[in-house]
């Protein structure tokens, strides 16, 4: 399309030149590789366990012992998820504010410029100036990513010296292009707050408002409504001693809410898509179940589904609402 | 001499405001043609809908032999604009700015490198052209202005305001540019001004806007002899006659 990539290399290089935008980079790939350190400390140290834990029959618990058996057991239980959790956490906090910070100005701050009337009158289609300001904001994005997981996956393998088998690059692999569309879902809020919104103050605003719902506000809500519409059951036993349930609807009206955040839709789906094994007592007798990629993968769907839904809804908006906008 | 812009019963309206209130005129190849009026009286709508930049709510306008409603994109394909307060991309330099834009009008790599050097030095910037934008005073950026519109070497060149906040000496070089791109080149030239010593120097003929309609269009005798000017009054006065005011 005319005039698309000469406006993404552009936006790109605008992006890049930014102060602003280094100094997120900066505090992004600190925060990565810390927790990717930590993460890797934590994984190898449930793997070389040895003869430090063991459990109790019956109870579930770890504790102080000499056996053998049961250790390597808990180690292998010891998922990629449980390692790279803070490491998920992080980049779902910072990547979130960074694809902001790259895209609440991106239209406004045209128009109010005085560059978007000089833009339009070039022979180019205005989905060239849409596609080609998002695919700018893209490649800086996925420059961020690489950087931050070559870099933090490097610490983490080189800390652990974790084996690297199809299965685990697989999922490292499938952790990283969520994250991109992650960013990109971002991308597309500040985009569209920017075409919808006039000026860049009120988007930035309205962008971190947007952003707090996602990691603050909606699951919140979710444990809120939960609550609501399932209390906890309070029953008294025969001796008069009162017992609390929490009600199954609870559970589940409280993911799917907390689901619908950005943030935890992302948590989720990439939890689960690390997920190698789960541990479950079974009469007592811990059992490690491995968890395949494609099992991950299935069980993570839905969410994954909706992940890119979001995505494409949030474009599309952006996109018609900025084609039908008067540019003065 | 063909006409370049035909102007056929253009109107727009804002709500009950009526921006530009069924205009038509022609602008014939080489000419330059000044567009005057009050502020708000429309000058800058009439500019936009040429460029197929904001939809007129009636009428139409021919440019270069093409409707700017039927095919947008054809019809701007060899047209320049300056746009009333231009704002450049702050973080790159005059260069960059300009070569951005030439790649955007599809100009080949090594014509658009020199082109945009030898604008740069036309329009002033010489010292400044390695100098992020977000150090240029006001007059630097509108100078950067002109040249940008310029950089796609345009046939029909539209300028709102061309000489807005640039210094006297600074005036005289665009004037002279004006002048030369018109006669040596053969270039079509509109342009909007409060200055009107600046029109009586340069334009072939004049459009005098109120309210959205023409009140006046010819060349500046023909303007006179309209309002049956005497011979001591100078354009400041007849400009005021034909907004009204006198
Ligand atoms: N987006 C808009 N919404 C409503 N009215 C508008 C809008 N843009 C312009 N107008 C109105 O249209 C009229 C014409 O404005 P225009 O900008 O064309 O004037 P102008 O002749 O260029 O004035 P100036 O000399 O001040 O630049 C004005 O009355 C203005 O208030
Ligand atoms: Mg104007």
């Amino acid at each position: 399309m005319a005039g698309m990539l000469t406006m993404a290399k552009k936006e790109f290089l605008d992006i890049i030149g930014e102060k602003k935008f280094m100094l997120i980079f900066a505090t992004l790939l600190i925060v990565i590789l810390v927790s990717a350190y930590q993460g890797g400390l934590s994984y190898s140290e449930s793997q070389s366990a040895t003869g430090s834990f063991t459990f109790e029959s019956g109870q579930g618990r770890g504790r102080v012992g000499n056996t053998t058996g049961p250790v390597m057991v808990f180690g292998s239980a010891q998922s990629l998820s449980n390692s790279l959790e803070s490491m998920i956490t992080n980049f779902s906090l910072v990547g979130g504010v960074l694809a902001i910070a790259i895209s609440f100005d991106t239209i406004n701050n045209e128009r109010q410029r005085g560059s978007l009337k000089t833009l339009l009158s070039y022979p180019i289609y205005r989905d060239s100036i849409v596609y080609g300001k998002y695919l700018g904001g893209l490649l800086a994005v996925t420059m961020v990513s690489v950087v931050s997981f070559l870099g933090g996956m490097g610490l983490f393998i080189s800390v652990t010296g974790i084996e690297m088998t199809t299965d685990t690059v697989l999922r490292l692999a499938m952790f990283f292009g969520v994250s991109l569309v992650y960013m990109a879902i971002f991308l597309a809020i500040g985009l569209l707050l920017s075409i919808v919104l006039p000026s860049p103050s009120t988007s930035l605003l309205a962008s971190m408002i947007v952003w707090l719902s996602s990691i603050q506000l909606i699951p919140n809500l979710g444990y809120a409504i939960g609550q609501i519409l399932y209390p906890v059951r309070m029953t008294f036993s025969q001796t008069g001693e009162p017992s609390f349930t929490q009600q199954t609807g609870f559970t589940t009206l409280r993911t799917i809410i907390s689901g619908l955040s950005p943030s935890t839709a992302y948590e989720n789906i990439v939890n689960s898509l690390l997920t190698t094994s789960s541990l479950e007592f079974t009469s007592g007798t811990p059992t490690v179940t491995s968890i395949s990629v494609t099992t991950a993968l299935m069980s993570s769907l839905p969410s994954l589904l909706y992940f890119v839904g979001l995505l494409i809804a949030i474009f599309a908006a952006a996109y018609v609402v900025f084609m039908r906008q008067e540019i003065r | 001499m063909a006409s370049v812009i035909e102007i056929k019963n253009l109107t727009k309206k804002y709500g009950d405001l009526l921006a530009v209130d069924h205009v038509n005129y022609t602008i014939e190849e080489g000419e330059i043609f000044g567009l005057l009026g009050h502020n708000g009286a429309g000058k800058t709508t009439t500019i936009l809908m040429l460029l197929g930049l904001i939809p007129p709510t009636e009428g139409t306008a021919i440019v270069n032999g093409v409707d700017v409603i039927k095919e947008p994109l054809q019809s701007r394909r060899h047209v320049g604009l300056l746009p009333e307060n231009a704002g450049f991309y702050e973080n790159l330099t005059a260069r960059q700015n300009l070569l951005f834009y030439a790649e955007l009008a599809d100009v080949p790599d090594k014509e658009a490198s020199e082109r945009v050097e030898k604008l740069i030095d036309q329009v002033g910037l010489d010292d400044k052209r390695g100098v992020k934008v977000s150090a240029y005073s006001r007059g630097m950026r509108q100078r950067l202005g002109i040249a940008q519109s310029l950089v796609r070497d345009p046939k029909v060149l539209i300028l709102d305001e061309p000489t807005q906040g640039i210094d006297p000496e600074g005036t005289q070089d665009i004037r002279k540019l004006i002048r030369t791109l018109s006669k040596d080149r053969g270039m079509t030239i509109i342009f909007t001004t409060h200055v009107l010593y600046e029109v009586n120097k340069l334009c072939d003929r004049v459009a005098i806007m109120k309210n959205g309609a023409i009140a006046g269009i010819g060349t500046i005798p023909e303007l006179r002899k309209q309002v049956n000017a005497d011979e001591g009054e100078d354009f400041e006065q007849i400009f005021l006659r034909y907004q009204g005011v006198v």
